[in-house]
């Protein structure tokens, strides 16, 4: 069954549409990624499916109820976790919790049961007592996702929450909307970043300039790039000239050169390997290695947009 | 229930911040400290000055005792003259002048030989005076004497044109002592500086509080919470009111405190009317409130907004007369139209215990103010709103 249902929504900026005709649904207990560079319209997505802005056209409803019509209650049954920050510095974390807690109906034995819980959720239990500015980026970030999961949303919406921390609290926040996933809510994580969308997403909507380009899950995007196989080639000496020609050769669709790397996109690595091989020694370039890439999402966004994620 | 949990949140949020709280308590205490014990030669009137009685040497240069001057004694012995005089009869010109040196004498009196008999024959009066160190002495005492020889020639004269009658009937209506102390402000009540920077510097803080406004609405703002807050089950007008009350409430507890604490440590007296005080002092709050509501609504950063604040409060307390008061000007003219100069006003008349009668136009003012500001307030929220 559909938690969320997006159907036809439009949001315009000045005459600029933001986002254009935006479709899909998210089903109970699903963990939905959306993906795309910066300025595709994820946060403005998010932000109408919270009811921080109102669409210009088409209809959220989120567990059957719309956003349009009763904005209050939908607010109640989700949990917004910001792209930046949204704490108070010169509050305790278990202050912090416990205010926002309060804003969604929690009182009394309640909210001190789940303030516990939601710090003890995020490993910040020995640290409740602290302000967040004494707080690693890492932890702040933790907390950031703490006030917005004590009330036990239905709907969990993470917007970019990964932006500028350390590996170990990255995966720790991955592995904690696993969790949260598991405990029954639905999570929909927005990022830029392709590996981590791939590795805790059911199903991934790639968006680009207001549009949804593709939806469905890893494999099913996967597949629609199946005839392009990516070699990484590692080389000292890469010239404009070895550029140009691996550009022009014939079974080579697209080239991308990075410092001492070059990309290859093509249909099948065998039928051209000996020929770049060839092309490598002609002018002078010296291999260091060379791998042959499976087509990711990074892939299929390339060979829709002609553009990388992080451009 | 939302507008409440918002309002006992700002409220802690604001006594959790040290600088908050000196710049809304300790600030203005120091201020009308340092304000009515520096100014208080311009603001209020000053205590009358006592005149100190002043040593003068009296030498009579005639022959001895029998030579001294009746008329002089008998002046220096009428009781208003023995109240700023002390005379002291001295041997000699020389014994006078050493005195006078040493400081014994304020002033010298040399009575020339044979000076009543002068002066009952008709002569002019005539002493000679020896100035002392001390300028307030010498004019005191040049004073007493210069209007006794004035009294003598003047009574001279009389008798010289009109005949001895005229002179006995002038003697019998006149009083001739030639010194009479008033007493200044006799009349009625007046203010000190301390109670006219008190009223100031209450008033300038409580304008002030527009910038704690600023500080509550764009604080949420700036750190991104109130993203939170409007993704969460609570209608706008419950942020900004909650807000506003934890703000208004801050505010008042800072006039009380202000007003407690200048009467129980500087002595300050409110006047007699501490209701309409209060009520005074809860409309210049909300004014104050709704005019920085105004400014921020329609300021892009907290800065700006800030920043038009702190000019409209200073230009309003000085315009007003709050700094010092100002003469007769255009710049007097226009401090009617500042929130300070009706409550001011008021407060000090409230200090000089002036009747209702003189109080109500300045209430009404101010309730028109209020009132303004309040409606544009509102046709402003609902225009602008308050959300991230």
């Amino acid at each position: 069954m559909a938690l969320a249902v997006l159907s036809d929504v439009v949001k315009r900026y000045d005459g600029k549409l933001i986002v254009d005709h935006v479709n899909f649904n998210i089903q109970e207990g699903e963990i939905f990624g959306l993906l795309g560079p910066n300025g595709a319209g994820k946060s403005t997505t998010i932000s109408m499916i919270c009811g921080l802005l109102k669409a210009d056209n088409g209809e959220i409803i989120i567990d059957g109820v719309s956003v349009r019509e009763k904005p209050l209650e939908v607010k109640k049954r989700i949990g917004l976790v910001p792209q930046e920050l949204a704490l108070y510095e010169n509050m305790s974390a278990a202050d912090n919790v416990s205010f926002f807690g309060k804003l969604y109906g929690l009182r009394g034995k309640l909210l001190k049961e789940r303030t516990r819980e939601a710090l003890a959720f995020t490993g910040l239990s020995d640290r409740a007592r602290d302000k967040p500015s004494t707080f690693s980026g890492g932890m702040k970030r933790r907390l950031n996702i703490a006030c917005a999961i004590m009330h036990r949303p239905r709907l969990i919406i993470m917007d970019e929450p990964t932006v500028g921390i350390d590996p170990q609290s990255r995966n720790h926040i991955l592995e904690s909307v696993k969790l949260l996933n598991q405990m029954g809510s639905a999570v929909i994580y927005t990022s830029h970043y392709m590996e981590e969308v791939a590795a805790i997403c059911d199903r991934v909507a790639i968006m680009d300039q207001g549009h949804i380009i593709a939806c469905g899950t890893e494999s099913e995007l996967r597949e629609r790039v199946a005839h392009e196989e990516k070699i990484i080639v590692k080389a000292a000496n890469i010239t404009p000239a070895l550029v140009k020609e691996l550009e022009q050769h014939p079974r080579v669709s697209r080239v991308e050169a990075v410092q001492d790397a070059i990309a290859l996109y093509l249909p099948s690595s065998q039928s051209a390997l000996q020929d770049i091989l060839f092309i490598f020694a002609k002018h002078e370039g010296v291999i260091a290695s060379l791998n042959i890439e499976e087509p990711d999402l990074e892939t299929l966004f390339l060979s829709l947009t002609g553009r990388t994620l992080r451009d | 229930m939302n507008t409440w949990i918002i309002m006992m949140h700002e409220l802690r949020r604001l006594f959790r911040s040290r600088t908050m709280l000196l710049n809304m308590l300790l600030l203005p205490l120091v201020l009308i400290f340092l304000l009515g014990a520096s100014l208080s030669g311009v603001v209020g009137a000053k205590e009358a000055a006592k005149i100190e009685p002043v040593r003068v040497a009296v030498v009579n240069t005639g022959d001895g005792g029998a030579e001294a001057s009746v008329m002089t004694k008998a002046f220096l012995e009428t009781p208003e003259v023995k109240d700023i005089l002390i005379p002291v009869e001295t041997g000699s010109r020389e014994a006078a002048e050493s005195g006078l040196r040493t400081g014994k004498y304020a002033y010298a009196v040399i009575v020339p030989p044979g000076f009543d008999q002068g002066v009952q024959r008709g002569g002019q009066a005539e002493l000679e005076f020896i100035l002392g160190k001390d300028h307030t002495g010498n004019l005191v005492a040049g004073t007493a004497f210069d209007n006794f020889l004035r009294e003598l020639n003047y009574k001279q004269a009389v008798a010289v044109t009109l005949g001895p009658q005229a002179l006995t009937a002038s003697s019998a209506s006149a009083k001739n002592t030639g010194v009479v102390l008033g007493e200044l402000n006799n009349g009625g009540k007046t203010y000190t500086a301390a109670q006219f920077y008190a009223a100031s510097m209450l008033l300038m803080f409580l304008l002030y509080s527009g910038l704690t406004v600023t500080g509550s609405l764009f604080g949420d703002r700036e750190n991104r919470t109130l993203l939170r807050i409007n993704s969460m089950p609570v209608k706008d007008w419950q942020v900004f009111v909650g807000k506003m009350l934890g703000v208004g409430l801050v505010s008042i507890l800072q006039c009380l405190a202000i007003i407690l604490l200048s009467d129980w440590l500087f002595g300050v007296y409110w006047g007699n009317r501490p209701g309409l005080l209060l009520l005074f002092c809860l409309l210049m709050i909300i004014a104050s409130m709704t005019l920085s509501v105004l400014v921020c609504l329609f300021s892009r950063t907290s800065a700006t907004a800030a920043n038009m604040i702190s000019v409209l409060t200073v230009g309003m307390t000085f315009i007003s007369g709050g700094m010092a008061p100002l003469p007769d000007s255009w710049v007097n003219s226009v401090g009617a139209f500042t929130l300070n100069h009706w409550a001011q006003q008021a407060i000090i008349r409230m200090m000089l215990h002036s009747g209702l009668e003189q109080l109500l136009p300045n209430l009404w003012v101010m309730c028109l103010i209020s009132a303004v500001l309040f409606g544009a307030v509102i046709v402003s929220y609902r225009k602008v709103g308050y959300h991230a």
